[in-house]
């Protein structure tokens, strides 16, 4: 056997990758569709197809307006980095009130003030987004306060019981335990 | 020749993936923070910023009243942070980086020295 004859033969490795290397790219094209459904059901819950959340707590009576509040994921809130444990809420202004209302903000607990009112609601008033911050303290009893603020200065005030808002957020302080 | 030749392009088109796939920066909100703590008796230090890992120089940070009277208006120095003496009423500390970036800190959940 001549010395170039023995570099030529493969190794098994090479013998293995040459034989099923066309299987491996049909199998390739194969695993993204197993990803589809969730990718269009994710889709249909960001375009607005599926209503405004997965979760929609109802519309609520905010002083002379009001708006339809929904969560977008029907789960515990997710922690987003240093920031902490984050919720988000979308929301639908009514139709006699987009015109009326500047902004429309969020938070856990009574508002000391407007300033204080907690996170803002952002985008199209027809499906807007907040992200709430959820202290893993936060009581079981705890209220989650809605503040609009008019053009013309007005102020108006709502709020909800959290368990009605978010129940999975309800459970997943029940599980966290009570915390100083 | 080609033979040798396909194996490297096939790795190195599978480096620069994982390149890719590793230097791609994913979609994060940058949410305020702030944090304060006692420093002594009578000062207490308020570090600003925003989650993604900015500073939050010049950002306003007033200590507010019970009443909502403000009792130190202030805004974060160079470095993110004010230190300020405790005022004698109860108060919440108000790290304002605009209306709904908002972080309120009660003289209750700042931690001692």
């Amino acid at each position: 056997m001549s010395p170039s004859n023995r570099t030529a033969q493969p190794s098994a490795l090479r013998r293995i990758w040459h034989k099923w290397r066309f299987h491996l790219n049909a199998l390739l094209l194969l695993i993204p569709l197993g990803f589809m459904p969730k990718y269009f059901a994710d889709a249909a819950l960001f375009r607005g197809d599926v209503g405004l959340g997965e979760h929609e707590v109802g519309e609520i009576q905010v002083g002379p307006w009001s708006l339809r509040l929904a969560e977008l994921r029907n789960e515990a809130p997710r922690l987003s980095g240093p920031a902490g444990y984050m919720k988000d809420f979308n929301a639908a202004l009514c139709d006699a009130c987009v015109e009326q209302v500047k902004a429309t903000y969020l938070r856990i607990g009574k508002p000391r003030s407007l300033r204080a009112a907690g996170v803002i609601f952002f985008g199209t008033p027809y499906r807007m987004g907040a992200q709430l911050p959820v202290a893993e303290k936060t009581k079981a009893d705890a209220e989650l306060w809605i503040t609009m603020e008019g053009w013309d200065g007005s102020m108006h005030q709502a709020s909800i019981p959290l368990s009605q808002a978010s129940p999975a957020t309800l459970a997943w302080l029940n599980q966290q335990g009570a915390k100083p | 020749m080609n033979r040798v030749q396909r194996p490297s392009r096939l790795r190195l088109r599978a480096a620069s993936l994982m390149l890719c796939a590793g230097f791609s920066a994913g979609a994060l909100a940058h949410n305020p923070m702030c944090e304060c703590k006692a420093v002594d008796a009578e000062q207490i230090k308020c570090t600003g910023g925003f989650s993604d890992g900015s500073g939050a120089p010049g950002v306003t940070l007033d200590v507010i009243g019970y009443d909502e009277t403000i009792l130190l208006p202030g805004k974060l120095g160079a470095d993110s942070t004010v230190t300020f003496k405790k005022p004698a009423a109860e108060f919440y500390v108000l790290f304002d980086a605009g209306p709904g970036h908002v972080v309120e800190i009660d003289q209750a959940d700042i931690e001692a020295p």
